[in-house]
């Protein structure tokens, strides 16, 4: 059987009309920086640090767990060195003698080629993104396959089905999904070694999930509601059961008013909700607007009933393109964490915090950008303030871009000793050897001080280096017999 | 006289020529004399170079070293000599009604004066802001226009409709599309200018009315709509659930993967330069949902237990150093900051103490915990701390 399908492979001809699109990016890193080293000291060795804690008597802080002998603590360590080389690969193919039929595959592989596994994500080596096929036409969309479908309760990955039907007419739609769920954030199935670091409990077996949602679009706005389950196939329990509602209003030209929220009907909470008022004209844009963020937990992990508690923000944004070379825009959030119930005399922790930036972006001359922003945020946990600047050489009808940027930052943090200063700064390079080959160069130096009252201010100073090249090739530009998902031209979004 | 005029027309269509025709209008008081093929079917638009050697013999005048053109001429025009010559007969039109400013001498010539045939053919505004039914009155669709290179499509200047604040929305060019996307919009685009945009999920209908033509994508249109406004991209979150329709209209999913695809190894995207250093600020404070594309598991805890900060079984030293009596009063920062807490520690770190067998039975539960609901859609992780006795 092996031998007749290489052969099929191996004198298989292209289909009359048969097209494909295929994007590889790669991306190939130097890193190099200090690790750490994890040590033990007897507890009876330890002597009161500066600070008041327990420290070696060289000035490392050390932990003492409860009852144990000897007490823990962190020594620099040898350089670590990563040099991971990563490709993503995004193919369609079309042309199947069926109008609106295709078949898409994105895949990631990733190798760090120093062994180190110094670098996060390259295991497993190679990951299958999305791999479907798909049938499209003007009322109907069916795919099946690995899916990765975006909505209101995040990027839902499965290994399933799904279809959509609309009436364009009346502005509706509905679509239901179900299959085997892959894990939040990660194109692996939940029982994927790479996904336990830290030796967790994880579950034995792949949720089963299903999904459906409709939306109305209209003149005047959009509304759209969403549902998911996910069930444990082992225990018939549930991990997750959610809606979620989104919408849009559109009262009259330039003013919106967008809001949604999501509704965990396993914990029985509301999660995360926001309603916004936006503004967007040709000179001035902003938004203000109320939100409320609440994690969600699986149900197959014990963190939801830790009880995580929402926070409710007030934000606004707004920015301003005094002339047309200059943009400027400011942005800030104030929030604050809803009660958590719990009384810690020893720990004090702050409840709210509040976020901010400014910026601007200027091109003064032709084929020079430059941009410089402020940020500055504080909260419980940790806070920040940093400046970043950065110029960029571009000129129009050249296959090439300078930029070099430049950044400072303080990151005091609130639960450890290191508080640390930062400078970055580097360079990145792009030149596009043709409208489907571009070729970019980095480095990027971090000047690390960590400013921690004893000796294991372990700097995390680096240099990096990146090369990345971005191939894109293709049958042909007859566009009008591509099915839908694949219109993208060559050198547009997609080259980002 | 008018066709000799629209000839001068198209002499100037070869500026590099640079035939200088006032010098020489005492020579030639008929423009046919030299373009007998603006009248005259059959014959060359062009004058014979022999003819000129007639004087430019090298010693009555230098000589000068011309051909006339091989190629057609490059333009997008409906209009011909032939057939407006043959509507001029009788009239009093001339060459110059078309070729020179009112009030110049006839040998002025230059090139067609544009507000020329708008005003004969009853057109009352400037050219391009002149109604879209009247594009097809002078210029052929884009499809037509064979002779056009890309260089030529991309210099062709937008009308100032285009401009308008709501153009990019569907009641804007979506609206007048629908009138006239076979007419005016045919005369510089085709069914390739709007996938640059429309590459989503059931295209307008009205895209497959124009003809296919690979020229039509050197004029760029990737212009966002005014509705997006500047970063967009930050706030995009509720409008793209709320609109997935709209959005589809110009995106496909890889535009949306291409940020929100789970990827340790990308470069800069949702994320600003430099982010790295300072995501505990934003992850510690929710900024956004991260777990919405990075897996705790293998993006954080892996990252994390590298950098000695992941507690791997054991409450180890490294990260809570500057609060010596942090365990005995982390409740408050736990439950604000859960998804920080199980970047580094595992659930049996907690189960050390908050588990009802084995542990020391601190109760974790808090606010909004409604037990009966959680023991009833998944019993199974009630038992992870209460065993068989769930209460």
């Amino acid at each position: 059987m092996k031998h007749i399908l290489a052969l099929l492979v191996l004198f298989a001809s292209p289909l009359t009309g048969q097209g494909y699109r295929l994007r590889l990016d790669g991306r190939f890193q130097a890193v190099g920086y200090r690790g750490v080293q994890l040590d033990s000291i007897a507890v009876t060795d330890t002597v009161v640090g500066s600070g008041g804690g327990p420290t070696t008597p060289d000035g490392f802080a050390v932990r003492c767990p409860s009852g144990a002998p000897t007490a823990l603590f962190f020594r620099p360590g040898a350089i670590q060195r990563g040099a991971p080389f990563v490709t993503t690969a995004d193919a369609s193919l079309w042309g199947f003698g069926v109008r609106g039929l295709s078949a898409h595959a994105a895949a990631r592989a990733a190798v760090d080629f120093t062994g180190s596994n110094a670098w996060p994500g390259t295991d497993p080596a190679l990951q299958l993104l999305t791999a479907y096929a798909e049938y499209s036409v003007e009322r109907l969309t069916a795919r099946a396959g690995r899916q990765l479908n975006g909505n209101r309760l995040g990027m839902i990955g499965f290994d399933g089905a799904s279809i959509t039907v609309r009436d364009g007419r009346h502005g509706l739609d509905a679509s239901v999904y179900g299959g085997w769920g892959l894990a939040r954030g990660a194109a692996l199935p939940v029982t994927s070694p790479a996904l336990n670091p830290i030796s967790d409990f994880q579950p034995g077996k792949r949720q089963l999930l299903l999904g459906a949602e409709a939306g109305w679009s209209g003149r005047l706005g959009d509304v759209r509601a969403e549902y998911l389950r996910e069930v444990d196939p082992r225990t018939d329990y549930f991990v997750s059961e959610r809606v979620g509602f989104a919408a849009v209003i559109r009262p009259v030209e330039r003013w919106s008013v967008t809001g949604g929220a999501d509704y965990d009907l396993a914990a029985g909470w509301w999660g995360s909700a926001e309603a916004t008022l936006g503004y967007t004209a040709r000179m001035v844009s902003g938004a203000l607007g109320v939100r409320r963020y609440r994690p969600h937990f699986d149900l197959w992990t014990i963190w939801g009933a830790f009880s995580p508690v929402p926070y409710t923000a007030v934000q606004g944004q707004v920015s301003i393109r005094a002339l047309p070379q200059m943009q400027v825009r400011a942005r800030g959030e104030r929030y604050r964490f809803s009660d958590a119930d719990v009384s810690t005399p020893l720990v004090s922790v702050e409840r709210s915090g509040w976020r901010g930036e400014l910026g601007v972006t200027a091109s003064a001359a032709p084929s020079w950008t430059f941009d410089a922003g402020y940020t500055r945020e504080f909260g419980p946990g940790a806070a920040s303030v940093g400046t970043s600047a950065s110029v960029t050489y571009a000129p129009a009808a050249r296959p090439y871009a300078v930029t070099l940027h430049g950044a400072a930052m303080d990151r005091p943090l609130e639960l450890r000793f290191s508080e640390s200063v930062l400078h970055l700064y580097g360079v990145d390079t792009r030149y596009d050897v043709s409208p489907s080959f571009r070729l970019e160069l980095g480095a990027v130096r971090y000047a690390e001080d960590r400013q921690r009252p004893d000796p294991a201010a372990i700097d995390w100073g680096q240099w990096r280096a990146t090369l990345r090249a971005v191939v894109t090739i293709g049958s042909g530009d007859d566009l009008g017999r591509l099915p839908p998902a694949v219109r993208r031209m060559p050198g547009g979004r997609a080259q980002r | 006289m008018i066709t000799a005029g629209l000839l001068v027309l198209t002499l100037l269509q070869q500026p590099e020529q640079g035939f200088d025709h006032p010098k020489h209008k005492a020579l030639f008081p008929s423009c046919t004399s030299c373009h007998a093929g603006v009248a005259k079917k059959g014959e060359s638009l062009w004058p014979d170079p022999v003819s000129c050697t007639t004087c430019h013999d090298g010693m009555i005048e230098k000589t000068v070293v011309w051909r006339p053109p091989t190629s057609p001429r490059r333009s997008n025009l409906r209009f011909d000599h032939l057939g407006h010559a043959a509507k001029a007969q009788g009239k009093s039109l001339s060459c110059s009604v078309c070729h020179t400013l009112a009030g110049e001498p006839r040998m002025a010539v230059r090139a067609p004066v544009i507000q020329r045939c708008l005003d004969c053919h009853g057109i009352r505004t400037a050219h391009l802001a002149a109604p879209d039914t009247a594009c097809t009155t002078c210029h052929v669709p884009l499809v037509r226009a064979e002779s056009f290179t890309r260089q030529d499509v991309a210099r062709l200047r937008p009308p100032p409709s285009h401009a308008a604040p709501d153009f990019l929305s569907r009641n804007g060019h979506g609206a007048v599309s629908r009138q006239t996307v076979g007419t005016a919009c045919a005369t510089c685009h085709a069914r390739e200018f709007c996938y640059q945009c429309h590459a989503g999920s059931a295209p307008p209908r009205a895209i497959t009315w124009l003809a296919s033509d690979p020229r039509s994508t050197a004029i760029v249109a990737r212009a966002a709509p005014a509705t997006h406004g500047d970063n967009f991209a930050e706030r995009h979150a509720t409008v793209a659930a709320a609109s997935t329709t709209g959005c589809t209209g110009c995106h496909v999913r890889a535009d949306c993967l291409e940020c929100h695809r789970p990827s340790a190894a990308r470069g800069a995207g949702y994320h600003p330069d430099g982010f790295l250093t300072r995501h505990p600020a934003s992850a510690y404070a929710r900024e956004a949902s991260c777990s919405d594309c990075h897996n705790v598991g293998v993006f954080c805890s892996s990252c994390h237990a590298r950098a000695g900060l992941g507690a791997a079984g054991v409450l180890r030293s490294g990260y809570h150093d500057a609060r010596p009596f942090f365990l005995v009063g982390h409740g408050q920062a736990a439950r604000q900051g859960l998804e920080s807490c199980v970047s580094c520690h595992a659930e049996r770190d907690c189960l050390t103490c908050h588990s009802a067998v084995g542990g020391r039975r601190f109760n974790p539960h808090g606010p909004g915990f409604d037990g009966a609901r959680m023991r009833r859609k998944n019993f199974a992780m009630c038992t992870v701390c209460h065993g068989a006795a769930v209460p």
